[in-house]
């Protein structure tokens, strides 16, 4: 089954579109099936039902009980190594 | 290429004593009036800054990518803005992390999805520190886009 992964930011206009596309690109390369929700950090509750992790580029206050991986290392490109890392081992945590 | 979405009538250099919000409708407003944004753009940029900043640290250097929500876009485009000194922006996902921006670049979307290859574009010459420092000692919009022209060149 595929697992969902959430992308957020504040807007879903710019920089979780970015991340996205990584996180995607990750998940291709490691042979992880998942599937993203894009949406604003303000939409996050709506559709974490189901989803095993939380990458954003926005704060996001709220615990939701999953993991949490920000997703700024793909946009300023210092510390992507490790957040591709963080990212494999959430998702084959679960 | 990012080249072909700049325009030096977009460009501000050596912005003086602007504060932030001053410095995005500034920016905003270029846009608008480029025909890329509708009216309702830089008070969208202001209001959108506020409750989701885009300041960004590059690896020490301090940048700013402002945008807003699609509906205030009506074509793709970038204004570019390097203010006289620095900037103080929050740090994109953080509310309590500040950046001193050297480089503004406020950017108009109005699909994200069709325009991923635009934003990384963007992303790429602004990881490079050589460009960045480059680009907040340029005193002219000229030599903005000689830059930014230069280093999409030799990266492709």
């Amino acid at each position: 089954m595929k697992k969902r992964v959430i992308v957020a930011c504040g807007g879903a206009v710019a920089t979780s579109t970015v991340a996205a596309n990584k996180v995607a690109e990750l998940c291709a390369e490691s042979g992880v099936d998942i599937e993203i929700v894009q949406c604003r950090v303000s939409e996050i509750s709506s559709h974490a039902d189901g989803a095993v992790l939380i990458v954003a580029t926005s704060k996001v206050s709220k615990d939701y009980g999953i993991p949490f991986v920000s997703g700024m290392p793909f946009i300023s490109g210092v510390g992507v190594d490790k957040a591709r890392q963080a990212i494999l081992d959430a998702l084959k945590s679960e | 290429m990012i080249i072909e979405r700049l325009d030096p009538s977009r460009i501000r250099v050596g912005m003086a004593g602007t504060s932030r919000d001053d410095l995005l409708r500034e920016l905003g407003t270029a846009l608008v009036e480029g025909g890329l944004c509708k009216e309702s753009y830089p008070e969208a940029l202001v209001g959108r800054e506020a409750q989701s900043p885009t300041g960004i640290d590059m690896d020490g250097f301090g940048i700013a990518i402002p945008h807003t929500d699609v509906s205030h876009v009506l074509s793709p485009g970038i204004a570019v803005g390097i203010p006289a000194s620095p900037v103080r922006f929050t740090a994109m996902g953080t509310d309590d992390e500040f950046v001193d921006a050297r480089i503004v670049c406020a950017l108009a979307i109005d699909d994200p999805g069709a325009h991923l290859d635009f934003i990384e574009a963007l992303l790429a010459v602004l990881r490079d520190r050589a460009t960045l420092e480059s680009l907040a000692a340029a005193g002219t919009a000229g030599e903005v886009m000689d830059i930014i022209r230069a280093k999409e060149e030799a990266a492709s």
